[in-house]
């Protein structure tokens, strides 16, 4: 009796389990609002030019991989309405990742050994682009990160390389920012998570060595529903400016808490302003100032349009662009080295950088392989849009 | 292409090692453990850890070993407090505790940005050879804990522990030692899945506290429930079964004309539908235990 009693409980557990994996695939179908079809190839090219992708397009965050996806189809499109990549048909191989690691490794192993790729586009998390990339570099293969902001893939190797400025850069951006607005203390929250503690460490150490304080310097834990506490303590430490980065629900509560505690008294400063400002209560953030990724420039205004006229709506998020960078740097990088051979196009790589204008602005890479540049801008959110300053 | 089933040889076998710990656990002895990726999460960060310090990796899996048996035999002893209810639900909090501790102690376990470079076993061969030596390594590993397994149910305390999952009270009036007997069968389940942890963080070379959700132990469950709660074999059909089936999944891209996300979300639906069905209509697993057998031996 109590053995069948623990397996039903078990069949119970495995039952819902399975349905939840099966309904985390089903994401929304927005084939409806699809406007224009993708431009056509070109017809005399012969032949496909295979490059991989590794993209989470299932789990947490398949909006994203969804949003990368997007970045690729419009950059392969463009090259194979133009020239392609060795007078063939760049065609681009995308593996899902699941959002985790293991997933990740594998779908990379299987473009690896089984399509045989040359260089592989992804991930989205830290956590799964680092393992991935020491995977690549192990077997001398290019990886471009698209998505990921941790300092750690500076040291992933030769054939690493990422058209996102990891967190040393926004960091460093942010930090000038404070100080030209002459703010002498800060107090900074985050999320516990990868993305948080790096932006949090290198925020604040580059806001001392501009001679700035940082008063306190704290991250959550997300999921929560109440954030007072941690909120309190920032506000206890009367730091001239509060820096915070939030995202998702947790980001629409805090929001809402700042504004009920009155620490909106205070100039809150918010990086990445368009990761929680739409989501949250207008008043509660209003007048709020912040960073944010640039794509006014005139190849993104470009680009922009080219997006919202194939898929029928503004950008979902703002990670198709380097996706779409990563894409157009590797083919062009080929076509440069014109070979597939792996060093061959990471030199290229490094040599096309130093003069890319992509449609994130200007890709230089620094000796590590590394986005060193990027532009940002500053932003206020006034009547509950965010306008540039 | 070798390479990539050798890949999923090894993770289908780090996975059967796991499996086969919560097996004993929850199919053998009954201990519904919710928490069973904190003992992997203590073998894998000991591993990492050490390695990140230089020292052989065979230190790195004794330390977790240790560490991960010392918690099991914890565990195993709060079972004499708890109700098997409130049992499992302590275990899910362990493992939260472990992915806490983990995701906090920066200078010591990386914090959030987790541990990365850990350098995997026969590190002086070619990428394919080593690919080869690392999983039969691993097959020999998974060997052993297949027939220490295999050993423990069958034998007489094998019967001890089947009696406390099918009836604790009678177990205690034939003065068996209940207490006991789950303190040893938690510390030794919780040996076995620090190996997995071992293995498992060498193969991804990463291990950070996102891998250390409890969606990690839903799947071991899975596993264990597919291939047959209760069952040695089982465990390992079903760890096999799963990591052969969302692997071999990537190809079904291959054959079909839509988008990357559409096909992944396919591949997903497929999974889910493949295992209901397994579940539907192997109610037991595909390789049921016999308990009458254990019987018939005496």
């Amino acid at each position: 009796m109590h053995r069948r009693r623990i397996k039903a409980r078990a069949l119970g557990l495995a039952v819902p389990l399975v349905l939840a994996l099966s309904l985390s695939a089903c994401g929304s179908d927005d084939s409806g609002k699809k406007k224009a079809d993708l431009p056509s190839a070109n017809t005399s090219l012969e032949g496909e030019f295979k490059i991989g992708a590794v993209l989470p397009l299932t789990g947490t965050n398949a909006t994203i991989g969804k949003d990368q996806q997007r970045g690729i189809e419009l950059a392969v499109a463009k090259i194979n309405e133009g020239d392609g990549v060795m007078g063939k048909k760049l065609v681009v191989d995308i593996e899902d990742s699941q959002g985790t690691a293991d997933a990740a490794i594998q779908a990379a192993k299987k473009l690896v050994s089984v399509a045989q790729v040359p260089a592989v586009i992804g991930e989205y998390s830290s956590g799964n682009s680092i393992p991935m990339q020491q995977y690549l570099e192990s077997q001398s293969v290019v990886g471009v990160n698209p998505g990921s902001s941790s300092i750690e893939l500076r040291t992933t190797g030769s054939l690493q390389f990422s058209t996102i400025g990891l967190d040393d850069v926004a960091g460093a951006f942010t930090a000038d920012a404070l100080w030209d607005k002459g703010y002498e203390s800060i107090a900074i929250l985050a999320p516990n998570n990868s993305y948080g503690t790096g932006i949090v460490s290198s925020v604040s150490d580059a806001f001392k060595e501009l001679g700035g304080t940082v008063t306190t310097s704290g991250v959550y834990t997300e999921g929560q529903s109440d954030y007072r506490q941690e909120l309190n303590r920032l506000k206890d430490s009367k730091p001239d400016a509060y820096v915070i980065t939030t995202y998702g629900k947790d980001g629409t509560v805090i929001n809402k808490e700042i504004y009920e505690l009155g620490m909106t008294d205070q100039p809150v400063f918010d990086i990445y302003l368009s990761q929680d400002v739409p989501d949250a209560d207008p008043k509660s953030v209003e007048g709020r100032i912040g960073m944010d990724v640039n794509s006014t420039s005139e190849n993104g205004q470009a680009y922009a349009d080219f997006y919202e006229k194939t898929y029928g709506e503004k950008f979902i998020s703002s990670f198709n662009g380097y996706a779409y960078d990563a894409t157009m740097m590797l083919a062009q990088a080929i076509n440069k080295a014109n070979a597939a051979d792996p060093e061959a196009i990471a030199a290229a790589l490094t040599e096309i950088s130093k003069t890319y204008e992509g449609v994130t602005g200007p890709i230089v890479l620094d000796p590590d392989g590394q986005r060193s540049e990027q532009p940002y801008v500053i932003a206020e959110v006034k009547n509950g849009e965010i306008v540039p300053q | 292409m070798v390479e990539y089933l050798l890949g999923v040889g090894i993770l289908a076998a780090v996975y059967a090692i796991n499996a086969l710990s919560l097996n004993l656990q929850v199919g053998v002895t009954g201990l519904l453990n919710f928490g069973q990726v904190a003992f992997v999460g203590i073998g894998a960060y000991s591993v990492a850890i050490l390695d990140s310090h230089d020292v052989p990796w065979i230190v790195g899996f004794l330390v977790g070993a240790v560490l991960a048996g010392a918690a099991g035999a914890l565990v195993g002893r709060l079972g004499r407090t708890l109700a098997s209810d409130y049992w499992a639900i302590a275990t899910l909090a362990l493992a939260e505790l472990v992915r806490l501790v983990a995701l906090n102690q920066d200078g010591f376990t990386g914090g959030a940005q987790g541990l990365s470079a850990v350098s995997g076993i026969w590190t002086g061969m070619s990428t394919t050879a080593r690919e080869a030596a690392t999983f039969a390594t691993i097959v020999v590993v998974l060997g052993i804990a297949y027939l220490v397994a295999r050993r423990v149910r069958n034998g007489q305390y094998g019967r001890v522990l089947v009696l406390i999952r099918e009836n604790p009270d009678l177990a205690a009036s034939l003065r068996h030692n209940v207490v006991s007997a789950k303190v040893r069968v938690m510390a030794l389940s919780a040996v076995m899945a620090s190996v997995c942890g071992g293995f498992y963080a060498m193969y991804i070379s990463f291990i950070g506290p996102g891998q250390l959700l409890p969606f990690a132990t839903f799947l071991i469950f899975t596993m264990v429930v597919v291939g047959g709660l209760g069952n040695t074999t089982g465990a390992v059909v079903g760890a096999v079964l799963i990591t052969v089936l969302y692997d071999g999944t990537r190809f079904v891209r291959d054959w079909i004309d839509v988008s990357a996300d559409q096909a992944a979300g396919i591949r997903i639906l497929v999974i889910g539908v493949v295992l209901l069905g397994f579940l539907l209509v192997r109610t037991e697993g595909l390789v049921p235990e016999k308990v009458k057998a254990a019987h018939a031996r005496r």
